[in-house]
């Protein structure tokens, strides 16, 4: 095969891209996801006290802010050495099972449901949420709406305004929430039960029920054996908020369980001269390149790493649900990527049964939601699971807690050597000799690494509205034999957007 | 006329941050009580959240094109989008569909949507300042803000 390099110039053009490399006999090479990456944040940083980051890092990411949030408020725990009151830990775990449900129900209505209710190589133009409604009904649409509405009236009042949260600080919260608050949140806590038992239904009857998706879920071309990773509780059950940080290998034996602050004895970073994002890999096993396996450093992470690295949930329902896909793929742990997506399904279930519990606690209206810092501040570091997996806030400060030096690990950059593998390994089982690259196909490489629910740096909300994705196919001259460029807008705006045709090159 | 002006980007992100900029220079420009200013870093599903309840709705936003030139202002209609409605965002669904399905879903949507979108340089680097043809768009777009809103 003819060596293509990539010219970094041409790298980042503020949309991801998948490019898919050709050899003479018309197979795939190899293949390369690329994300853009937001600069300067550490610079941006630094300088500034330490007690602002829990409300500038939820700026980086209008997806995820109560992830970064809690992340940071984590991290800034540790910075003063001080532990918050146990009313303000659970109120925090509340406000971030809210968090969860109103993010992953999100993922599954319009992300993930497209592809199986209509399927993967049906009309771009219905295989949307609005396809997805006409299939299983326009109340269901109502429902959506309705219960990311609840988990986000739930984040506002905790969070202290609807979207930014406020409401972290070094040593617990700033206020307590009131009975009436309370009541209200455990009818919402109530009806998202249903609501998340209603989503695996869904799944169950129009994924499951259906032999060729569930042959596609279990097939070669989506599977990929790696290590996982994700936080545990004590009892190394899943856990979102708070915990030590399991590793298990592709058989799922546990190979390590470190305590958060300790990463940097576990995770090193690898880099590749054609990628903007790292390549975080287990440095007891190495960097062995963009390969599978129990000798490759790959890990994952996300809703199906949590699953695969826990010894099961806290939670009956999603207990039940955690055995039952299991039982159905073979056994622990999963490897089939697509399978992450009913493993978001279980965790919404979890994400419910436990804000409920959580609203039934009886410390959970308690005013004692704050320990005044008296340490001086120096270093910490704060974790919890984001709905795309582990995130890593680690700050260092001056004795004044004057932010000196930021690291943060993101759940996309643990992804990305998987979600590299997962896209080449697509397009391999996917493009073959002679066969026509329709878009049906290539959407079917795209929903290898739609399935780690990647954010593609998202803070940003350039019109039209979404980063889009271009896929680009070369052959073996390395010249342009395929170009899809899904995402961008066409119609009336056709004369001066971002408009590259449909199809060029061919 | 119930009346929504809302400044969508991320304030930290250079020129991202200019709708809110722009919602900033509002803030005591305008006396009318049926208006609401508000700034957020929302989109797709979360966004149809915040227009339900108005009548219309004045958006501010960011737009990068190829031939674009930097600074320059656009007025634009949903329709602009329409046909956008490919799934395969990273993350959730974009405007055009948003409004769709809250349209189905019998919603109360403001009738009248306009969104000055302003073409701009950088999105990728953390900082608190636009870049300086996007600044000097600032008072021009809150001018055109302005008259839209007197405009009716």
């Amino acid at each position: 095969m003819k060596r293509i390099s990539i010219d970094p110039i041409t790298r980042l053009e503020g949309h991801g891209k998948i490019e898919i490399f050709l050899n003479d006999e018309g197979e795939v090479e190899n293949a390369y996801l690329q994300i853009p990456e937001l600069r300067g944040f550490e610079k941006f940083c630094e300088g500034r006290p330490v007690e602002e980051m829990p409300r500038i890092t939820p700026r980086i990411c209008g997806v995820c802010p109560a992830a970064h949030h809690l992340a940071s408020t984590k991290a800034t725990d540790a910075v003063y050495h001080v532990d918050p009151p146990p009313a303000a830990k659970k109120l925090r775990e509340l406000f971030y099972c809210a968090h969860m449900i109103h993010s992953h129900i999100a993922h599954f209505y319009a992300l993930a449901a497209p592809d199986f209710v209509l399927g993967p190589s049906s009309d771009p133009a219905q295989r949307n949420i609005l396809g997805v409604i006409a299939k299983v009904g326009l109340e269901v649409g109502g429902e959506v709406i309705k219960h990311r509405a609840y988990a986000q009236d739930i984040q506002a009042v905790i969070g202290g305004k609807a979207t930014h949260p406020v409401c972290g600080l070094p040593g617990g919260m700033t206020k307590a929430i009131t009975e009436e608050e309370r009541q209200d949140f455990e009818e919402k806590a109530k009806s998202s039960v249903e609501f998340a038992k209603f989503s695996l239904k869904v799944f169950n009857d129009l994924v499951l029920a259906n032999k060729e998706y569930l042959e596609l879920i279990t097939g070669d071309i989506y599977t990929m054996k790696s290590y996982y990773m994700g936080l545990v509780d004590g009892n190394n059950r899943v856990n979102f908020y708070d915990g030590d940080i399991r590793v298990v290998d592709p058989d799922g034996k546990e190979v390590t369980k470190f305590k958060p602050a300790d990463y940097l004895d576990y995770i090193a970073e690898h880099t590749e001269p054609w990628s903007y994002l790292k390549f975080p890999f287990l440095k007891k096993v190495g960097w062995k390149g963009l390969v599978e396996g129990k000798d490759s450093g790959v890990y994952r992470v996300n809703s199906l790493a949590r699953l695969n690295v826990a010894d099961g949930m806290t939670t009956p329902l999603a207990q039940a649900e955690y055995e039952k896909m299991f039982d159905s793929l073979g056994g622990k742990p999963v490897h089939a990527t697509l399978a992450f997506h009913w493993a978001r399904l279980i965790e919404l279930l979890y994400a419910a049964e436990r804000l409920l519990e959580l609203c039934q606690d009886e410390e959970i209206t308690s005013p004692e939601v704050r320990t005044i810092p008296t340490a001086t501040p120096d270093e910490g570091v704060g974790v919890v699971e984001a709905p795309r997996g582990t995130l890593i806030h680690h700050y260092q400060t001056d004795e004044k807690g004057i932010i000196q030096k930021v690291n943060l690990i993101v759940a996309t950059v643990h992804n990305n050597p998987a979600m590299n593998i997962s896209v080449k390994k697509a397009a391999q089982g996917l493009i073959k000799r002679g066969k026509v690259i329709s878009e049906g196909l290539l959407n079917m490489v795209e929903m290898a690494f739609r399935a780690y629910d990647p954010c593609m740096a998202c803070a940003s909300h350039t019109l039209p509205g979404q980063m889009p994705l271009e896929v680009t196919i070369y052959n073996s001259q390395g010249n342009i034999v395929e170009k899809l460029s899904q995402h961008l807008p066409s119609g009336s705006l056709e004369v001066r957007t971002t408009v590259v045709p449909k199809r060029t090159g061919e | 006329m119930k009346t929504l002006v809302l400044g969508l980007g991320n304030q930290i992100l250079s020129d991202d941050g200019v709708g809110i900029r722009v919602t900033e220079e509002l803030e005591g420009k305008l006396n009318q009580q049926e208006v609401t200013v508000m700034e957020t870093s929302l989109a797709g599903l979360s966004l149809l959240d915040l227009l339900v309840g108005y009548d219309r709705v004045i958006i501010i936003d960011t737009i990068q094109t190829r031939e674009g030139r930097v600074g320059q202002i656009y007025r634009l209609e949903p329709g602009a989008f329409a046909t956008t409605h490919h799934a395969a965002t990273p993350h959730d669904v974009n405007f055009a569909t948003a409004l769709e399905l809250g349209n189905r879903l019998g919603l109360s949507l403001p009738r009248q949507i306009t969104i000055f979108a302003i073409e701009v340089e950088d999105v990728t680097t953390f900082s608190e300042r636009c870049t300086p043809k996007v600044e000097q768009a600032i008072p021009l777009v809150t001018e055109m803000v302005i008259q839209e809103l007197n405009a009716g």
